[in-house]
């Protein structure tokens, strides 16, 4: 592994004297890491299509599915705040009521099957509340689209955050060289990208 | 793709050459988007209502992202029409560099095996060259393109001038030893790429770096590490001084004299002034991709050339050709989970054809290859899967099993009823004729996508595949429709014979001696190889020889 990262710190070398516009161009677009705080989410104001209700319950779900473990979450990777925009600028009308109407349709579903309303559960609560409901969606007992697409964005939404591709996952934006083949004890975690 | 070869090779030779481009000129800093990371992607990378609204036929391509639109035309502005129960899907960007910034790369050569194959079976003209006339011209353009790839010593497929291949997986080379055993006929090797692993002083030279492994090459490469017109050919003729670059500008007509038959220049229009300009020269080269250089030529006619300019044999716009892809399959294989791959390869192994060559086949002519690859799943399977909570999480970040992917592509016969021609009334904004294609596969075609469809599913138990999916029922496969392969040629093919063929055996026209189409019209038969190394070896023999008869004066 020190071998790697010495063949791309020298790669890296060779190209800024090499290829001048281009590895200039290239730091100059995104080449240093971001520090950004983790963006805030479930916030009692809205401004999107999803109304702050909505937006906690996104954030309850979200989390739940992918919840913080040594590396940040779904709300931590700002997975809510990724779905009201899409919301907001990307749906159609079309789209926009599909999730209106899963959304409603999900807690009403998870209010009947555990007496309570999901946002404000506890963590260990709402684990085993979702958890419960998604066995039943993938077993096939229960069909529900709106989830299927809910937890397909979610998913999608963190594996391509900052924390979810470089943290959680591991992320090489310029790897400098192809291996086929290396130990997966050197690099055990799935790549992102 | 092409044309960057003519400029280069002509600029070189101490000609100057005006580059006339239909669209914009090309700034690696505005236009490439190779530095994107994934949490800076437009709504997850997702098209937008009105990405399927602007480009209904281009967002299709595998090479259509939020972040590599800029590279593909919007079909509305530039229209075309497709004969009654025909279909043609036809990809396309209108910039400087052309296709060549958003190609595969794949870069194989053709071999004597695929020049002498219509004489042999009669489909098509003969070819006007042999391996051995192109063989010098495939080493000059490997060596300044930059080709990665393995030697194998293979008659199907000549080896070249190569830069080191990207390694196979640990389960590509399973895979492989599987296959070869099980089909002693198959080879599976390295995918040939025209991505630098060990860049020569000539490519540094031209500002352009080592692949760096990320494989965003449809985003543009500001490193210039993979070949392209405006990473190599371009700054080359550049450099010399000859060179000048007229974008913006859609030619639509080759002008001749009626005195001499001689080609005198081309009349273009700006395409946002709506303008009209001659430009005029000594030698003419059509490099404007297949479909666009035979609408120029049809459009050129005259009273001495009423069907179009150069075509007194009446093949223009004949022949349409793609590769016809498909066949698809995927499998898990069994094993090798300890073991991991670093970095993105651009890049995947390659089949050679085997069918009537190594191995018999019922139903058809010619062959096909495979393209494929087989990695370690990553998290995309985690969209559709069971699991919430820290184990759903934890399974995530373990990579998932070796999966490996292949696609056939297969040769095309040419046609003469497979044809371009100028619709009778419809004109785009400029006022031109637009495209109408008339394209059909026939048997050879069909019986030879049922065929792959086979091989794939045996390929795949053969190597003790499972979760095996293939994408077609062998008796019921159809080809995908033509253009889908995105190699769309031969519209104005050699030959030896002015009677049957358009161009010569230097791409030059028989009707117009200073007059060169070097751009895939030129193409006598398709081969299943990916064809622009051809493109590239063609072109710039054909500029060097255009430039000796300048030089003896004959031109």
């Amino acid at each position: 592994m020190s071998n790697l990262n010495m063949n791309r710190r020298s790669a890296m070398a060779s190209l800024l004297a090499l290829s001048a516009t281009g590895a200039l161009a290239a730091c100059g677009q995104g080449g240093s890491p971001q520090t950004d705080a983790p963006a805030e989410v479930g916030s009692e104001t809205s401004s999107g299509f999803f109304t702050a209700s909505e937006m906690a319950l996104i954030a309850a779900l979200a989390q739940t599915i992918i919840p913080a473990t040594e590396t940040g979450g779904a709300v931590e990777a700002g997975v809510p705040d990724t779905l009201q925009e899409m919301a907001t600028t990307w749906a159609n009308e079309g789209v926009q009521q599909f999730w209106r109407t899963g959304l409603t349709t999900l807690d009403a579903s998870l209010i009947e099957a555990n007496g309570a309303p999901f946002t404000p559960m506890s963590a260990a609560e709402q684990a085993t509340a979702l958890g419960a409901y998604d066995a039943q969606v993938y077993d096939g007992e229960v069909d529900d689209g709106f989830y299927r697409a809910f937890k397909a964005t979610v998913v999608r939404a963190y594996y391509m955050s900052e924390i979810g591709a470089a943290d959680e996952l591991a992320y090489e934006p310029v790897p400098g060289e192809w291996i086929g083949c290396v130990p997966l004890s050197e690099f055990p975690k799935t790549w992102a990208t | 793709m092409s044309g960057g070869w003519v400029a280069k090779e002509l600029c070189e030779q101490g000609f100057k050459v005006a580059v006339i481009e239909r669209g914009r000129a090309i700034e690696a800093t505005k236009d490439y988007t190779d530095f994107i990371d994934p949490w800076d992607m437009e709504n997850l990378n997702e098209k937008t209502d009105q990405d399927r609204e602007e480009y209904p036929i281009q967002s299709h391509v595998y090479a259509f992202q939020s972040y590599t639109k800029q590279f593909w035309v919007k079909d509305k502005e530039h229209p075309y029409e497709t004969a009654e129960g025909t279909d043609f899907t036809w990809f396309r960007g209108y910039h400087e560099g052309g296709k060549s910034i958003m190609w595969a790369r794949q870069s194989y050569r053709m071999s004597e095996i695929d020049f002498e194959a219509n004489k042999k079976d009669g489909h098509g003209v003969d070819w006007p060259v042999r391996y051995a006339d192109i063989a010098p011209w495939y080493d000059y353009v490997e060596k300044f393109a930059g080709i990665s790839g393995s030697t194998e010593g293979l008659d199907i497929l000549p080896d070249g001038v190569f830069q080191p291949p990207h390694d196979l997986t640990c389960a590509e080379i399973d895979f492989r030893d599987k296959l070869e055993t099980a089909f002693p006929g198959r080879r599976l090797i390295p995918g040939r790429v025209a991505n630098l692993t060990e860049p020569t002083q000539e490519q540094m030279d031209l500002g352009r770096g080592k692949c760096q492994a990320r494989n965003h090459c449809y985003q543009g490469c500001s490193f210039g590490a993979y070949f392209s017109s405006n990473s190599a050919t371009l700054p080359a003729a550049r450099r010399t001084g000859n060179m000048t670059l007229i974008p913006d500008t859609a030619v639509h007509k080759v002008i001749t004299d009626p005195e001499t038959g001689k080609a005198i220049g081309v009349e273009a229009v700006d395409v946002e002034t709506g303008e009209s300009r001659q430009i005029t020269a000594r030698v003419v080269f059509l490099n404007a991709g297949t479909i666009p250089t035979t609408m120029i030529l049809l459009n050129s006619a005259t009273e001495q050339a009423p069907n179009g300019l150069g075509n007194s044999s009446g093949q223009l716009g004949r022949n349409v050709m793609d590769h016809h892809s498909g066949a698809r399959g995927s499998a898990v294989l069994p094993g090798h989970l300890d073991k991991h791959t670093f970095g993105r390869r651009p890049n995947g192994f390659y089949i050679p054809r085997y069918r009537n060559h190594t191995e018999e086949a019922e139903g058809f002519v010619r062959g096909y290859g495979y393209q494929g690859g087989a990695t370690r799943d990553r998290w995309h399977g985690a969209m559709g899967s069971k699991g919430v909570g820290e184990d759903f999480k934890a399974a995530n970040r373990a990579p998932g099993p070796w999966r490996i992917n292949v696609v056939a592509f297969g040769e095309v016969l040419p046609n003469e009823n497979n044809r371009i021609r100028l619709h009778e009334t419809k004109t785009d904004q400029w006022g031109f004729p637009i495209p109408v294609m008339d394209v059909t596969y026939g048997d050879n075609e069909r019986n030879m996508v049922r065929q792959a469809n086979r091989d794939t599913r045996a390929m795949l138990e053969a190597a003790g595949g499972t979760d095996i999916w293939t994408s077609d029922d062998p008796e019921t496969a159809e080809p995908a429709p033509p253009g889908i392969g995105i190699h769309e040629m031969g519209t104005a093919r050699m030959g030896r014979d002015p009677e049957t063929s358009v161009l010569n055996e230097w791409n030059q026209s028989w009707d117009v001696p200073n007059l060169f189409v070097t751009d895939g019209s030129f193409m006598t038969s398709a081969g299943c190889q990916n064809p622009s190394l051809t493109y590239m070896a063609f072109s710039a023999r054909a500029a060097n020889h255009a430039a000796e008869l300048m030089k003896n004066g004959s031109l």
